[in-house]
């Protein structure tokens, strides 16, 4: 085939279209980003973790030990059980900084700011036969005092270089941060010298130690249980105190990035189709546009083949430049997301896999390229004269009855002939509703997706109902200091009697207090946990504080629970069931009577559940339930001048999830891009229709259509479709959220309320309905203007 | 006769490509109310740019074009558009009905577009019609009518508005013989009632037995310019009467 004239009659056609190859290469570049990021979070979610694990030596089991019930040689043994591949330890551990136990942990001075509840593990050195622990940053643990951290302990905010004070043990010991480190396994928060654990063992606190298993099974929880149920039989009896399997590790890790992972899809596959459509469409519309010109080059010897080259080539030129750009966009986006699970990992930077910036442009092009092949073909198979005769023919009347019927409706006469347009060309007007609809839809999953989001991040810090926490400052380590709003428990001071009584005192005289109730927030052992659990203790009635139920029912008494999904997942329990946990010193049955929302591993219950055990426990805060219409900040500043400088009221609604903000963020993103993407495709389908009755616009005007009445009629073309489009993408979005939502969640391990869900209301979705037509009349809005602007004379010189 | 001057057109120049010789030179012509005035000239003289200045259609390069007393020429595009619908009908060679609406819709539009009441309209449009002996054809689709009859409906569509001016490009270029002379009676019987008119024809058969004046031009410039005839008597037998 003889390429020159193939290749002028391309760069003919692009020249001449150039509003339709910008509109593809602009279309083309934002799908294929879009599909870049999906493929990078999907390929990326499981793989940094399996790879990880697998360089380090990840421990499928962490076995938590009672030394005094076996004996070395007894722990040695079990590494060589036939399930087992591979065993390290034992490795002295304890936790410190539990509010029950009235050792702090706190950064800087003994005044200092208080910090987490902390695992300790005594490690000599960072490497070994399992879990191979990653310095980040720092050096390991060299002498007594030092202290090594896991990297994302307190969220990363304590530096190396940090000194800790352990308060309430003799000699109050001080630690200094010499290093910050990665375990796949999360054996511990923090590592020091072996020999320190025993001085660090908060007193009462019997001694405990770590062993780490590999094994030849060990794929599927259910054959972590029997490794499990293997170990437990080797060992003497009450060996071994608490187990965490690998798996939930890396549910937990895996889900930073999981959880974007379903959406990206979504908008990814939403514009993979958009784009399909929107380059068939540009391609479809060249070939009829161009009859008379494949006609003419029919006529001079092009052959059928040299024809659907032309033409397809004319979609996928632009379409190349688009996938080229999109790579890069999409490799821009996804970094940001992958960095820090990179980091997390300790294996450097985290980019997207070479195989997806190769074979999502490859992809994308052979999708524009059959898109653009099948209607060129119709233009290569045509004969000269048959081609030159369909250019020249005049157009049938295709929707006349609809210009007669609109035409009796009292609309002024521009409205009710754009609105007949559709009929003509009903091919095309399918494209336009297409095209609007699925951008709506998308607009509507972000809709529903930013409403749910935001009642997830309410229903973590219950800031709609607690709208007021109330700490000690000697909790908060300075007169006038905030505490970071994390999790409960962080700050592990307790009120006094007459701290409380103060507290209560001023909560009563406030008339905006609609609820108040005290709260503790300990660290419980729980049966078969390698870790404590945080729980949360309200005195009195607490029902008001509105965690999100998922299934059951809120407490009725003592030895009543609440739990998430994700704590159901690690015990192997349900609703209904009896778990037991150990709380100063003793052993308490509870029963799981609902399963609430969140995300991290807790557990709510009756003041009297814990307090029957400790009758000396304190509350850490006061939650606060403020009438509706109180201005929070006003409330807050009677508080502190109420209370005095010895306590801090703090804000939930300050809190925020930044995994959260980052998903609304992209959603925000995603969802403008898509509807650009719609509103060109709108806008190249009305530059081809005003292209092909640019003659009638040069007629109208000749007798008397002003530039305002042409935009109008332009506009209409693309307000019935658009508005047809909205109809049908509000079902489409809201099935597309009710779907995608829980698998986002289940990524996270927990379920969600169905009030998260279900969260369209009626003006909500008839406001949404509307953005079909808003997509519509965006994308006419432009080539309105230029064809209104068009001298009437050169309008009517138009074939 | 400037005194009673419908169109003014002074200095006009209009090039189509900067540097290349323009379609219209430095024309200067007066139309009186109730002319009828034939524009001649061989192909590419600048006969049909000349009639699309006149009509708002085109912009001149040089020179001023005031049409029932408003310079047109300096006019937004809204304004010119009002201008059309209100003072200037067009007749096209090719007619350019619009085939998508029938008969009757395609004569109201330009009542539509300014905006006359629905009732008012549609009276107008039929007396047109039945005028110009299409009535019968009102629900028909222009693609069904011979030529003849089709620019019968594009005259009915350009009287809609009570025009002070009929603008005609090559009325008769697409019919046959004995249709054109009976759009040229037709175009005779509206000037006989005080339209007028502005015909571009390159037919002399046309311009000599339908109008009184004839305007030559060559290579964008007036050749020549036969100016108003000695009698200006109406024809005795008007056949059309059509009410301004």
């Amino acid at each position: 085939m003889n390429a020159a004239p193939v290749a002028r009659a391309v760069v003919g056609g692009l020249t001449r279209r150039r509003v339709q190859t910008v509109v593809i290469g602009l279309v083309v570049l934002i799908s294929t980003a879009a599909a870049v990021l999906a493929a990078a979070l999907l390929a990326e979610s499981s793989a940094p973790f399996d790879h990880a694990f697998s360089a380090r030596h990840g421990a499928h089991l962490l076995v938590v030990v009672d030394p005094a019930k076996a004996s070395a040689a007894q722990l040695a043994a079990s590494a060589r059980l036939p399930r087992v591949t591979a065993a390290a330890g034992p490795f002295a551990a304890t936790t410190i900084g539990a509010a029950c136990s009235r050792v702090t942990v706190r950064l800087g001075g003994p005044d200092g700011i208080g910090l987490e509840p902390m695992t300790l593990a005594g490690r000599a050195s960072p490497g070994g036969p399992i879990d191979d622990v990653v310095l980040l940053s720092g050096h390991w643990v060299r002498r007594p005092g030092q202290v090594v951290l896991q990297y994302d302990y307190m969220s990363g905010n304590v530096p190396v270089g940090s000194t800790l004070t352990v308060t309430g043990l003799p000699g109050t010991p001080r630690l200094k941060v010499v290093g910050i480190a990665a375990s796949i396994t999360r054996s511990a928060d923090a590592w020091v010298l072996p020999a320190e654990i025993g001085k660090l063992r908060p007193p009462g606190t019997p001694a405990s130690a770590q062993m780490l298993y590999r094994f030849r099974d060990a794929g599927t929880t259910a054959a972590v249980r029997g490794d499990i149920a293997t170990l437990t039989a080797a060992l003497p009896a009450g060996t071994v105190t608490g187990a965490q399997s690998y798996l939930t590790v890396k549910a937990k890790d895996v889900s930073r990035v999981g959880a974007y992972v379903p959406f990206v899809v979504a908008f990814g596959v939403i514009g993979l189709v958009l784009s399909a459509l929107i380059v068939a469409n540009v391609v479809s519309g060249a070939v009829v546009a161009g009859y008379s010109r494949i006609g003419i080059l029919k006529s001079i010897g092009f052959t059928p083949g040299q024809i659907i080259v032309a033409y397809t080539s004319q979609g996928l030129v632009p379409a190349a430049a688009g996938c080229l750009a999109g790579v890069l966009a999409g490799d821009g986006l996804a970094r940001p997301l992958l960095a820090k699970a990179a980091f997390s990992y300790g294996i450097g930077v985290l980019g997207v896999p070479a195989w997806v910036d190769a074979t999502v442009p490859v992809a994308m092009c052979c999708l524009t390229g059959v898109a653009a092949l099948l209607p060129a073909q119709l233009g290569g198979r045509l004969s000269a004269v048959a081609a030159i005769a369909a250019g020249r023919a005049p157009r049938a009347g295709r929707g006349c009855a609809a210009h007669r019927m609109l035409s009796r409706l009292p609309l002024p006469r521009p409205v009710t002939i754009g609105l007949a347009g559709p009929f003509a060309r009903p091919a095309r007007a399918a494209v336009t509703l297409a095209a609007a609809g699925l951008g709506a839809a998308a607009v509507t999953f972000a809709v529903g997706l930013n409403t749910s989001l935001n009642l997830v991040q309410d229903g973590i810090h219950l800031s709609k109902t607690v709208q007021v926490r109330i700490f000690s400052v000697a909790a908060c380590g300075a007169a006038g200091a905030e505490p970071m709003l994390g999790p409960p428990g962080s700050l592990g001071q307790g009120l006094t009697v007459r701290q409380q009584n103060a507290i209560e005192a001023v909560i009563r005289a406030q008339p905006q207090t609609l609820h108040s109730a005290a709260e503790a927030d300990v660290q419980v052992n729980v049966d078969g946990l390698a870790k404590p659990v945080l729980v949360t203790a309200y005195r009195g009635d607490a029902a008001w504080t509105g965690y999100p139920m998922i299934s059951g029912q809120w407490y009725t008494g003592p030895g009543q629970v609440e739990v998430p999904a994700r704590f159901l997942t690690a015990t192997d329990t349900a609703v209904g069931d009896t778990v037991t946990i150990s709380f100063a010193g003793r052993q308490i049955a509870v029963r799981i009577v609902g399963e609430i929302f969140s995300s991290d591993l807790v557990m709510i219950t009756d003041w009297r559940t814990l307090a029957n055990a400790d009758p000396g426990l304190d509350p850490d805060q006061y939650a606060v339930g403020l009438r509706t219409g109180t201005s929070l900040t006003a409330y807050r500043s009677v508080l502190r001048s109420k209370l005095g400088p010895g306590f801090v009221p703090i804000l939930s609604a300050l809190g925020v999830i930044t995994q959260i903000l980052s998903l609304l963020a992209l959603i925000g993103s995603l969802t403008l891009l898509l509807a650009i993407t719609a509103a060109l495709g709108v806008l190249n389908t009305v530059v081809m229709q005003t292209r092909e009755r640019l003659h009638d616009l040069g007629v109208f005007k000749a007798i008397g259509m002003t530039p305002r009445q042409a935009i109008t009629m332009i506009v209409c073309w693309v307000a019935g479709p658009g508005l047809a489009a909205g109809a049908l993408a509000v079902p489409a979005g809201i099935a597309l959220h009710r779907y995608v939502l829980p698998v986002m969640f289940d990524a996270l391990g927990t379920a969600l309320p169905v009030s998260f869900v279900n969260v369209y209301g009626s003006w909500e979705i008839i406001g949404l309905a509307l953005a079909g037509l808003v997509i519509a009349v965006a994308g006419a809005l432009l080539p309105a203007g230029w064809a209104a602007r068009t001298a009437a004379a050169s309008a009517l010189r138009a074939e | 006769m400037t005194e009673d001057a419908l169109i003014r057109v002074t200095e006009v120049t209009k090039r189509y490509q900067s540097g290349g010789r323009p379609a219209v030179d430095g024309v200067s012509l007066t139309v009186a109310a109730g002319e009828a005035v034939a524009v001649m000239g061989p192909s590419g003289s600048g006969k049909s740019t000349l009639l699309n200045l006149i009509a708002g259609l085109d912009r001149p390069d040089e020179g001023s074009i005031i049409v029932a007393g408003r310079r047109i020429d300096t006019l937004s595009e809204t304004g010119v558009a009002r201008f059309r619908r209100a003072q200037a009908g067009m007749i096209f060679q090719f007619f350019n009905l619009l085939d998508d609406l029938t008969v009757l819709d395609n004569v109201l539009l330009p009542a539509q577009l300014a905006g006359v009441r629905r009732a008012a309209a549609r009276a107008r449009a039929q007396e047109l019609l039945d005028a110009l002996r299409i009535g019968q054809h009102r629900d028909a689709y222009p693609g069904r009518l011979s030529g003849g009859e089709r620019q019968r409906v594009a005259i009915a569509r350009a009287l809609m508005n009570r025009p002070a001016l009929l603008l005609a490009d090559e009325p008769t270029g697409a019919v046959d013989t004995a249709a054109g002379e009976e759009i040229g009676e037709l175009l005779l019987d509206l000037n006989a009632s005080g339209q007028t008119l502005v015909v571009v024809t390159h037919n002399p058969a046309l311009a000599g037995r339908y109008t009184r004046r004839v305007v030559r031009l060559m290579d964008g410039r007036i050749s020549s310019d036969t100016g108003r005839q000695a009698d200006d008597t109406v024809a005795d037998s008007a056949r059309v009467q059509v009410q301004p």
